[in-house]
């Protein structure tokens, strides 16, 4: 469970971030949306104690997470960011993933019969068993994703962050890495935040939203109460159409442009 | 490897200004020749210690030229990038041109480590306010490498010929006026070095990645890169003072390692130990036969092999590899 109280943030003197509140529930897929540059990963990077807000606080299950040590923290939370510049990076599969391990290994960082255990598990989870000699650099983007995702995994954390997880992959690849993200959600308890953009995408598995506009929250909610047709057009300042998909029942929005709104 | 090693130790005790027989080398070594023989005396007061000092020195300076790379993120990087040769040279050329040097064969490898200090001390200090962002470091690095050889320049350009001489062999790397009584010190510093990087090997691998990243796996970064910075810093200076600054080794030997053992310091860490240790000697050696009999520094056979090596790793390869 996590608890953001009235964070302000950013870089340097460029505040980005104002006074967000909010709260993450146990079992929550937890997505955030906005525009291009509102601050949607500096919210993430807040939670992942990467940036100190210039005011708030952050609470992860009733703690203050400036009270962790880097350590402890990497223990409780895991983060994949945006991008991963893996390609001059040649180790291979296996050695990649254990860096995943780093918090629960000794001063040398030498793996034990342990980590083997976990990392091997959660390659038959992630089917990428096959991949272990590869080298990291010489993976597709969908395989290289999972790998990102397996190493993830291999801190055991409670709470993982993903920075957009699925930008440029293809729709099939994007069914897989999020039907992994739910499954872990749905069946292993973990609590998943991530930034999507596309929005039908964040309907569709996420089970709460928030939106922000400039740097605060516009709208926090189940993803109908969140996507509705005012805010969304408002927030990206272009014309949609919210419908309820027939099948899942959850709702999407399809953007309108110029030309059909003429005719 | 090790027998690699102990063919390359024997070869550069063989090959010098005066051939001496292989047999005889041998026997010198188990001290089988009477100790008035002038040859045993070349071998063991000359030859033993200045190829036991080649071998510590080329597997300090691969082995610091692996941490560089790792903690820079730069495969460009070398024991000498961030300006630690831009101090020594300072303080030898101080040594030189003042004559400290007439007074006691100390005070020239103590100069150098003066002026390497003085030079990693202000890296650090640039670096730490900016969380050794590794931009940073390499930037601060040539700045202060650009500042100290001005100052060497200066000097060299207001001091007598002779003197200019003697600290520009110096510059180039040299065996042959070392101390024979720095060895032991020497190589217990960069021995013990190597040793506690090789430990950490799997903590050099970790600062590869970018900050954001090795920050999530619990990493306390700017400790590690303090701690990494400062040890092959040491073994750098610990290689200056003993026979200048040998361009190449730290760049060529972890590039060649790293095709062949892969990005893993766990390995990549011993693997260019040894070959260092392989390399430097076989140099030295020709260093000593190419001209014969005059024997050129080493840093001029260093380059010439290294950037050689490198015209053509970069026809080779299809440019995906210096990134």
């Amino acid at each position: 469970m996590m608890h953001i109280d009235n964070v302000s943030a950013g870089y340097l003197d460029k505040e980005i971030l104002k006074s967000i509140s909010c709260k993450i529930n146990e079992k929550d897929f937890f997505g955030v949306i906005g525009k291009n540059g509102v601050g949607k990963s500096t919210l993430l990077k807040v939670l992942c104690k990467l940036i100190k807000p210039y005011s708030g606080d952050v609470f992860v299950n009733c703690k203050n997470i400036n009270y962790f040590s880097r350590r402890e923290f990497a223990k409780m939370i895991a983060f994949l960011p945006q991008h991963v510049d893996t390609s001059s990076l040649s180790f291979s599969v296996f050695e990649f993933i254990a860096f995943g391990r780093y918090p629960y290994m000794n001063i040398f960082k030498i793996p034990s019969g342990k980590d083997y255990v976990v990392i091997k598990r959660i390659m038959d989870f992630l089917q990428i068993t096959n991949l272990a000699q590869r080298k990291i650099n010489e993976l597709s983007g969908g395989e290289k994703q999972k790998i990102l995702i397996a190493q993830v995994l291999a801190q055991e954390t409670d709470i993982i962050v993903f920075d957009e997880p699925t930008s440029h992959l293809d729709i099939g690849s994007q069914n897989d890495i999020l039907g992994i993200l739910r499954d872990l959600n749905e069946n292993y308890n973990k609590i998943i935040i991530l930034t999507l953009h596309d929005l039908n995408v964040a309907s569709e598995f996420c089970n709460k939203l928030v939106l922000l506009e400039n740097g605060s929250i516009c709208k926090y909610g189940t993803p109908e109460e969140v996507l509705n047709c005012v805010d969304i057009e408002r927030v990206y300042n272009t014309e949609v159409i919210v419908k309820i998909n027939p099948i899942s029942h959850k709702p999407y929005v399809l953007s309108l442009s110029k030309k059909v709104e003429e005719r | 490897m090790l027998i690699l090693l102990i063919i390359v130790f024997l070869f550069s005790l063989v090959y010098g200004l005066n051939e001496v027989s292989f047999i005889k080398v041998l026997k010198a070594l188990l001290g089988n020749v009477s100790t008035g023989d002038t040859v045993v005396m070349i071998i063991k007061q000359v030859r033993l210690p200045r190829t036991i000092m080649a071998c510590i020195v080329g597997a300090g300076l691969s082995v610091s030229g692996c941490v560089f790379q790792a903690i820079l993120k730069n495969p460009l990087a070398d024991p000498f990038t961030l300006g630690i040769s831009g101090g020594a040279a300072l303080g030898v050329a101080i040594a030189f041109v003042f004559g400290f040097q007439s007074v006691t064969n100390f005070f020239v490898p103590f100069c150098a480590f003066i002026g390497m200090a003085i030079s990693v001390i202000v890296v650090y200090l640039v670096s730490i306010r900016r969380r050794f962002s590794s931009k940073t470091m390499i930037l601060s690095g040539v700045v202060v490498s650009y500042i100290f050889s001005s100052a060497v320049m200066l000097l060299f350009a207001l001091s007598p010929s002779n003197s200019v001489q003697t600290a520009f062999m110096w510059l180039i790397g040299d065996f042959s006026n070392f101390d024979e009584r720095l060895l032991p010190f020497i190589t217990v510093v960069i021995l013990a070095s190597i040793i506690i990087l090789s430990l950490f090997g799997n903590v050099i691998n970790a600062v590869c990645f970018s900050d954001e990243k090795s920050k999530t796996f619990g990493i306390h970064i700017a400790k590690n890169i303090t701690f990494l910075f400062f040890t092959a810093s040491i073994i750098t200076a610990a290689t200056v003072s003993a026979c200048g600054i040998i361009g190449f080794i730290g760049l060529m030997i972890p590039h060649a390692m790293r095709k062949i053992v892969g990005m893993n310091n766990v390995f990549l860490i011993p693997v260019s130990a040894f070959s260092g240790a392989f390399f430097l000697p076989l140099c030295d050696s020709l260093s000593r036969i190419l001209f014969s009999p005059v024997s050129i520094p080493i840093g001029i056979i260093t380059n010439m092999i290294g950037g050689f090596f490198f015209v053509c790793l970069l026809l080779k390869s299809d440019g995906t590899y210096i990134k």
